[in-house]
């Protein structure tokens, strides 16, 4: 499965790298971007099945690229998951209104990480079912 | 209004307001209305101004007094200090993350060692198999202790959020400040500077303050 996670800062990145591969998915397949605009345009180039991203970016935010995704016809049923420290009711409802499919605040943990991920892959089954 | 209640008016006002509002001289009441709206603008002006040198000096000296106190290399201000503690503070979580990449394989290796002496000797009293259970519970607690280490340096990225948002209030106050006096000099008779949408060096900050003598 190919994965893009997106964050400004380096460190952040490298976690979310570290817990995707100690949940099984595959190091060389997840790839990097330091902000929103830089995550676009290589999903516009290449496919991914899923996006994790910051919300706090200089460029463009995580929720302006959400939107972003939503918006290209070619990206908008991208699964994308926000890890992010931003924790008040405003910002949380404003990313599920916008089509979030999973919401972390940070700092958390492996198994919450893996709890998002199966929601995540349960439901997209289950649309994939039904549709 | 009679003159009674006039007169009982103007006795609570200044000199000046009082003479304005006898005048009968409409040229003169404009202008002199007019010279008092401008004294206060000068007033207000100037204290725009003083506050915005206070506050860019205030940034300014914060990084050269650390810079006195120790701190390695020399910093021109407040925003720099700060970047250099969010690039510290990254540069020492990534060796924390290195240190994580490197012993994770080697836990992993003390494992599966151990797994091959058990399979091979799996006895309760021999030194060898006793000695091979011990280290595969200490492999398998480091690997833990790793992961845990792993998640911990994501305490660095909120950290560094903060602090990138104290650097953008600094920048935010600083150009709402300048931006005041541009308007305040403005008004006040002064030619206002070309826009500066966002002023961030050191050097616009100084060149803008200075074209109004602050």
């Amino acid at each position: 499965m190919k994965i893009l996670v997106v964050d400004d800062f380096s460190t952040m990145r490298r976690i979310v790298r570290n817990l995707l591969v100690e949940l099984g998915f595959s190091n060389p397949l997840i790839q990097e971007a330091d902000d929103g605009n830089a995550a676009l345009t290589m999903l516009k180039a290449n496919a991914f099945d899923m996006v994790v991203t910051d919300w706090n970016m200089p460029n463009m935010t995580g929720i302006e690229l959400l939107q972003a995704i939503r918006a290209e016809p070619k990206l908008k049923g991208l699964p994308v998951l926000m890890v992010t420290a931003e924790n008040n009711r405003e910002q949380i409802i404003a990313a599920a209104q916008a089509g979030v499919n999973g919401y972390i605040v940070k700092p958390f943990t492996a198994i919450t990480l893996k709890e998002k991920l199966d929601k995540i892959f349960e439901r997209l089954a289950a649309s994939g079912a039904s549709a | 209004m009679t003159a009674t209640m006039t007169a009982v008016l103007n006795d609570g006002l200044p000199a000046e307001v009082r003479a304005l509002l006898d005048s009968t001289d409409g040229a003169a009441f404009e202008q002199a209305l007019d010279s008092m709206v401008r004294q206060r603008e000068q007033h207000l002006f100037r204290a725009l101004g003083v506050l915005a040198r206070d506050l860019h000096g205030a940034v300014c000296r914060l990084g050269s007094d650390l810079a006195n106190e120790g701190v390695p290399e020399s910093m021109t201000d407040a925003r720099n200090y700060l970047a250099e503690v969010l690039d510290m503070s990254s540069k020492a979580a990534h060796r924390s993350l290195d240190f994580v990449d490197r012993m994770r394989p080697e836990a992993e290796a003390l494992s599966a060692n151990a797994v091959a002496v058990l399979d091979f000797n799996s006895s309760e009293t021999d030194p060898a198999a006793v000695l091979a259970r011990q280290a595969q519970v200490f492999a398998n607690a480091c690997a833990e202790g790793l992961n845990d280490m792993v998640l911990v340096q994501s305490w660095q990225d909120l950290a560094g959020q903060r602090v990138k948002k104290v650097v953008s209030f600094i920048e935010s106050v600083e150009s709402s400040l300048l931006e005041l006096v541009r308007l305040t000099g403005a008004l006040a008779g002064r030619e206002a500077p070309v826009e500066v949408a966002k002023v961030a060096s050191q050097d616009e900050v100084d060149r803008l303050l200075s074209e109004f003598g602050f």
